[in-house]
């Protein structure tokens, strides 16, 4: 993989948590500049403030939506319940890549910011998230 | 009430990682590495690409605690910052 380093996008972050989740998560960075087929690297934060174990599931999203076909995640701390013991505080890393093959779709051409979303849930008994490979019906 | 645009079809698919979840690092065993690179970042612009040695040091320190499995750096992008072969490295005279 080549990195087409004239092609500089900017990689914005947001956090989100559901409303039932009392976790503080947040980006460490509220933007990165990045060229694809170059692998990245971004942090998040979380941080349980309460007096309990809390387990939380995230799940992410790509924006512009054409521009998700190109965002790689190689590895990051998404769709697997996470545990935070009380007032536990962790980083959370991405590790990441855009598709040299963005800088050849002609619909990207005019594509400079790509934001990533992350939102995490609390990991309950009989919860069903959007998830990769699973079906809900 | 119709509308031609059709919401529904089109959905963001949010795919799993290639290489899985990152176990997290409760100890913060590489939070100094992590520091390093955040300092490398905000000196930087956030440019990735002039950081992107702190951010091997980061990965490698999470393979070596057991918290990232272990690959070669070329497979992760980090191909050109591997130590050159000892039979390039010496012997190549700088103008």
């Amino acid at each position: 993989m080549t990195p087409v380093k004239e092609r500089v996008i900017r990689i914005s972050f947001n956090a989100d948590t559901h409303a039932s989740l009392q976790w503080n998560f947040r980006p460490q960075q509220t933007e990165i500049y990045v060229v694809p087929g170059e692998t990245a690297l971004a942090f998040y934060r979380a941080k349980n403030p309460t007096n309990k174990p809390i387990i939380g599931i995230s799940t992410y999203n790509v924006v512009p939506f054409d521009a998700g076909q190109y965002f790689n995640k190689i590895q990051c701390f998404c769709f697997e319940e996470q545990r935070l013991n009380p007032h536990e505080e962790v980083d959370m890393p991405v590790f990441f890549y855009i598709d040299p093959e963005f800088d050849e779709d002609p619909r990207m051409a005019r594509v400079d910011t790509i934001t990533l979303s992350y939102t995490f849930f609390e990991a309950k008994e009989g919860q069903k998230l959007p998830l990769p490979g699973y079906s809900y019906n | 009430m119709s509308t031609a645009m059709n919401f529904g079809t089109k959905s963001f698919k949010p795919r799993a990682p290639d290489k899985g979840s990152f176990p997290l690092d409760h100890f913060g065993e590489c939070k100094a590495f992590k520091e390093t690179f955040m300092k490398c970042l905000r000196d930087n612009h956030f440019d990735n690409s002039l950081c992107r040695l702190q951010s091997k040091d980061y990965l490698e320190c999470r393979m070596d605690n057991q918290l990232m499995a272990k690959e070669p750096l070329a497979k992760l992008g980090y191909k050109d910052l591997e130590d050159p072969p000892p039979s390039q490295a010496d012997g190549d005279p700088k103008p």
